[in-house]
């Protein structure tokens, strides 16, 4: 079976991964991913199996580690290997613009 | 240029005991060896200048284990504390890490000695380290040939003879496939036997550490040191670590081997199905019983893996924001930009392509119409697993269905490096242990690999077949295992 994106759903996922892609991309994309969708889409033709399972890959039980001293990672140097720095704060361009602030 | 690195690992522990040689005489073999062998691209970041000064730490040290001194190569997706860590991606292309992986601390507490950072495919995702944003590695056996992927830099640095060890990661063939490719011997442990706390996660369920060597012996040594309960990893098991070599050297009449049929169908190439018969032949004189046996769902891996490996990528991969670690995008306008641009100018093709099908697949209604149903039918893989080993001791099937291909091979089909592993894919699904051992080689003289499959936590007896099989098979001119 054949899976073909559209523009719009190669934009969307896009946007879900936080990826740019540009208008002269959009079609190699729409190719590609339409590839690797067809590939999963033969999910469909497994039968005989049962969805309502909850699986997980490990079955041993878990246990809570016990609460005592340990180290942690240095505060400095968590601060020191983010791009952007101001004094003891990692810093981020701004998150909401003056003008969604206002309700706009 | 010396040559301990050519002797067995006993030997050269011989010599520093007696204090013949020091372990700098081992890091400058190490590094001589690799500066030889710079066209094959094995290394992204060599760490010379630490590993000298270790070396000399360790001179007024006891040598106290068979590992003592000797260098070891580190997959780039494994943090280093100090030293340049890059996944093989621009994004984190100046990244330093702040603290060790476990087995990192595990290998320093041994006294082993960290070389360099080996190259990969970004992320590892792929199959033949061609996604590197380094460039590929090159197979020593052929310099136009891949290495494989995606413990490509790890497998050409040993098959090429610059160190004894190497760590590899696998998630879904990614050390039993270069390994095949490379002539080496490549483990995948059980899912939690060793700790992945630092190892940079691709899909978490699936991920796990494992050791590649020339030799069963020595991949059973790191094996030791790196396995283990961790409290930084909830999924590594407590199960006691057993002395994996314990059961080398040990006969295998009597034990059962299953085959599954398709791992001996129409997908593998004639001569790589002729060399497994030999093996076959070999093993029913030596006394084992060889059976082929049907098993359900191993047709589906692939696609399952699709699913479960690109689903859990695109979340994995969430946290690359140019805000915490790594590149960021220097003049953003505002932080989607950030994290739009950043992400956009510091991943690859491959990366992206899989991030964005994961996000698809995660979205929404789809999650339950692929990822839940994904694990269900792996469950069901690993039914089919169990009931085999009820009966058998080990499946054995081919590593991979063709030898290393070109490095010029197109890389237009988005699907062809998941079908490389379509063999070793069904082990991660099932979490099971999966070994590559060198059985031959072809026609344009380029490794043939078999695979040996365990029940869970049976890594010692894998390497008992293993170790058998090395010394019954004239591969490379013999390999000696002790």
């Amino acid at each position: 079976m054949k899976k073909v994106l559209t523009k719009e759903e190669v934009l969307h996922v896009a946007d879900l991964a936080r990826i740019e892609v540009s208008d002269s991309e959009v079609e190699k994309y729409q190719e590609e991913l339409g590839k690797l969708l067809s590939d999963v889409e033969q999910i469909n033709m497994v039968e005989n199996y049962d969805d309502e399972r909850l699986i997980a890959p490990w079955t041993e039980e878990t246990k809570l580690r016990e609460d005592s001293e340990g180290t942690m990672l240095n505060p400095k140097e968590v601060i020191e290997n983010a791009p952007r720095r101001a004094g003891n704060y990692i810093a981020v361009p701004v998150v909401i613009s003056e003008n969604e602030s206002e309700g706009a | 240029m010396t040559n301990y690195l050519e002797k067995s690992v006993k030997e050269i522990n011989e010599l520093l005991k007696n204090k013949k040689i020091k372990p700098i005489d081992l890091v400058n073999e190490a590094f001589e060896r690799i500066e030889n062998n710079s066209e094959l691209n094995a290394y992204i970041t060599l760490n010379k200048e630490e590993a000298v000064k270790k070396a000399i730490e360790l001179e007024d040290k006891e040598v106290d284990n068979i590992l003592f001194g000797l260098p070891i190569a580190v997959k780039d997706n494994i943090v280093t504390k100090g030293l340049r860590t890059t996944a093989a991606s621009h994004i984190l292309e100046n990244f330093t890490p702040i603290y060790d992986a476990t087995v990192v601390e595990k290998i320093n507490k041994n006294n082993m000695i960290i070389i360099g950072k080996t190259n990969m495919d970004e992320f590892a995702m792929g199959s033949s380290s061609r996604t590197s944003y380094f460039g590929a590695p090159r197979n020593p056996w052929n310099k136009t040939k891949i290495s494989g992927g995606s413990s490509g830099g790890s497998a050409v640095t040993i098959a090429a003879n610059d160190v004894l060890f190497a760590l590899g990661t696998d998630t879904g063939g990614s050390i039993r496939q270069p390994a095949s490719y490379c002539g080496i011997v490549g483990m995948k442990p059980t899912y939690g036997r060793v700790s992945r706390y630092g190892m940079i996660a691709f899909a978490s369920s699936l991920d796990q550490i494992g050791p590649m060597t020339k030799n069963v012996y020595n991949n059973a040594l790191l094996l030791n040191v790196i396995a283990g309960h961790d409290d930084k990893d909830l999924t590594s098991s407590r199960k006691e670590v057993e002395d994996y070599t314990s059961l080398i050297g040990q006969d295998i009449k009597g034990k059962k081997i299953a085959i599954p049929n398709y791992f001996v169908s129409d997908i593998v190439s004639k001569e790589i199905k002729e060399k497994l018969e030999n093996v076959i032949e070999l093993l029913k004189e030596k006394g084992a019983i060889v059976d082929y046996v049907d098993m359900k769902y191993l047709e589906n891996a692939v696609t399952l893996y699709q699913i479960i490996a690109m689903g859990e990528a695109s979340s994995n991969l969430a946290r690359f924001d140019g805000i915490r670690y790594g590149t960021s995008y220097e003049d953003p306008n505002g932080i989607y930009d950030l994290y739009v641009k950043t992400r956009s100018n510091g991943f690859g093709k491959e990366v992206k392509r899989r991030i964005m099908v994961g996000s698809y697949l995660l979205s929404g209604e789809n999650a339950k119409i692929y990822y839940n149903k994904a694990l269900a039918i792996r469950d069901d893989i690993s039914k089919e697993f169990k009931k085999v080993f009820e009966k058998y001791d080990y499946i054995i099937g081919p590593t991979t269905t063709t030898t290393a291909y070109d490095l010029t091979d197109p890389m237009d089909d988005p699907s062809k490096s998941f079908m490389d592993d379509v063999l070793s894919i069904p082990v991660n699904m099932a979490g099971l242990p999966g070994l590559n051992l060198p059985i031959g080689t072809s026609e344009d003289n380029m490794p043939i690999g078999m695979q040996i499959i365990g029940d869970k936590f049976t890594e010692a007896s894998i390497y008992q077949l293993a170790a058998f099989l090395e010394k019954e098979i004239d591969f490379c001119g013999g390999v000696k295992y002790e």
